[in-house]
């Protein structure tokens, strides 16, 4: 009997893309900062609304995998999950889609062109817009630690120019915890040094401020929600990345201190 | 019992504009949207004015967190018709100027000081590291705790 004559294989093809087209979805979710209850949400949507039933399904930190079933046919697959980044309006545009696709349905082919469109079309603000944007930000928390007026303009170069940094450096693939190190490293620098010479008395703690933009703050809150609903796998190894993002920033500083004395 | 007449009202508004700068450029960073952008600076003015009246109460740093994270939970709450899914994000996003990263990083320099060749005043530095240290957890803590609580209570939708 060949394959197109076999329903029970056919039927196996359909899930294997209906499960891809659910994990795809759900990986993108995940690299866009969502919570597992999210991407799981997201993943259910999507397979019910083309028509199968979700029967398991499970989160990694570096993957998902999902069983589909219908009649008496089921399928498991999995996917690697890439780097888990923050992107509002891609996490919103994925969720819109897994809505619409739960409310009206839509092929294999339909649901990937779409996802397609999101993860190459959703509109990013530009870099140099991020970099000012991240550099104030840094002020202004600096503000909230209590650094002074002379130091407020050095926090916010050494912040903008620490984000215009990490971009390029993630553009060009390096680790990102080698990137905190490098970006703290260079920022707490420019920071200390240029606050120093403009006089200053809150050099340490505006060193600090213009390294917070390294703080993975939604991965920190990710991975208590993570725990509290009940995916404790995930969760630990979301605290886990955000301690080793932390050491390595620190490392940067440190070096930044040893090397030229900017943190006394 | 809290006196509101003892507040600094200039203290408040300070931390509270900083406070929307910092949510408002950190959303940037995280890709919001415009409109969203200005609702992420709403909320961080509302939970750094939170957080400051409470600190100046002499609330310890996690209960007002803890107050001012649930705060921005319930705005989220109460303005879900407007905001839609990105509700939940909006009041993340306002909390972020509450991340204590800053204690974090004094934590891990004070125990790289620590284990320096001649550490001076050993004991100090161990406990101000450890005190940085526990404080960044509670407050994290508090500020996880002050979000998914009114958020669980009032089941907010994620889609």
């Amino acid at each position: 009997m060949t394959d197109t004559a076999d329903p029970v294989r056919m039927r196996h093809r359909e899930l294997e893309k209906i499960a891809n087209a659910a994990l795809r979805l759900g990986r993108s979710l995940m690299e866009s900062g969502a919570c597992v209850r999210v991407v799981h949400r997201g993943m259910v949507l999507v397979a019910e609304g083309m028509g199968a039933e979700v029967t398991g399904l499970r989160s990694g930190y570096a993957s998902l995998a999902i069983t589909v079933a219908s009649g008496g046919n089921t399928i498991t697959r999995m996917t690697g999950v890439g780097r888990h980044g923050v992107d509002q309006r891609r996490d919103l545009a994925l969720r819109a889609l897994a809505r619409s696709i739960a409310e009206s349905g839509g092929s294999s082919a339909q649901v990937q062109r779409h996802i397609d469109r999101i993860l190459k079309g959703t509109a990013r603000h530009p870099a140099w817009l991020v970099a000012i944007a991240t550099g104030t930000a840094c002020a202004a928390f600096g503000r909230l630690l209590g650094i002074d007026w002379p130091a407020f303009a050095p926090v916010l170069v050494a912040g903008s120019l620490g984000q215009f940094l990490r971009h390029r450096l993630f553009v060009a693939g390096i680790n990102p915890f080698v990137v905190a190190a490098i970006v703290a490293a260079c920022a707490g620098t420019l920071c200390g040094l240029s606050a120093r010479v403009a006089g200053s008395d809150t050099v340490a703690t505006a060193t600090i401020a213009s390294i917070l933009l390294l703080v993975p703050g939604v991965p920190a809150t990710n991975a208590q929600t993570d725990i509290m609903e009940g995916y404790p796998t995930v969760g630990s190894a979301r605290a886990v990345g955000v301690v080793m993002m932390m050491v390595f920033a620190s490392t940067g500083i440190w070096f930044a201190d040893a090397l030229l004395g900017v943190h006394r | 019992m809290i006196d509101l007449l003892a507040f600094d009202p200039q203290a408040v508004l300070h931390q509270a504009f900083f406070g929307a700068v910092a949510a408002a450029g950190f959303g940037v960073l995280f890709n919001f949207g415009p409109r969203n952008l200005a609702w992420c600076a709403a909320v961080g003015f509302a939970a750094l004015a939170v957080r400051t009246l409470a600190l100046e109460a002499e609330w310890s740093l996690e209960a007002a967190s803890f107050a001012a994270a649930a705060t921005a939970s319930c705005i989220a709450v109460a303005c879900r018709r407007p905001l839609g899914a990105a509700a939940n994000s909006i009041a993340l996003a306002g909390c972020i100027p509450m991340v204590p990263g800053a204690f974090f990083s004094q934590a891990l320099l004070g125990f790289l000081a620590l284990t320096a060749p001649h550490a001076d005043d050993a004991q100090q530095i161990l406990l101000s590291s450890l005190q940085a240290f526990l404080r960044v957890v509670f407050t994290l803590g508090a500020v996880g705790a002050g979000l998914a609580i009114p958020s669980h209570l009032f089941r907010q939708p994620d889609f």
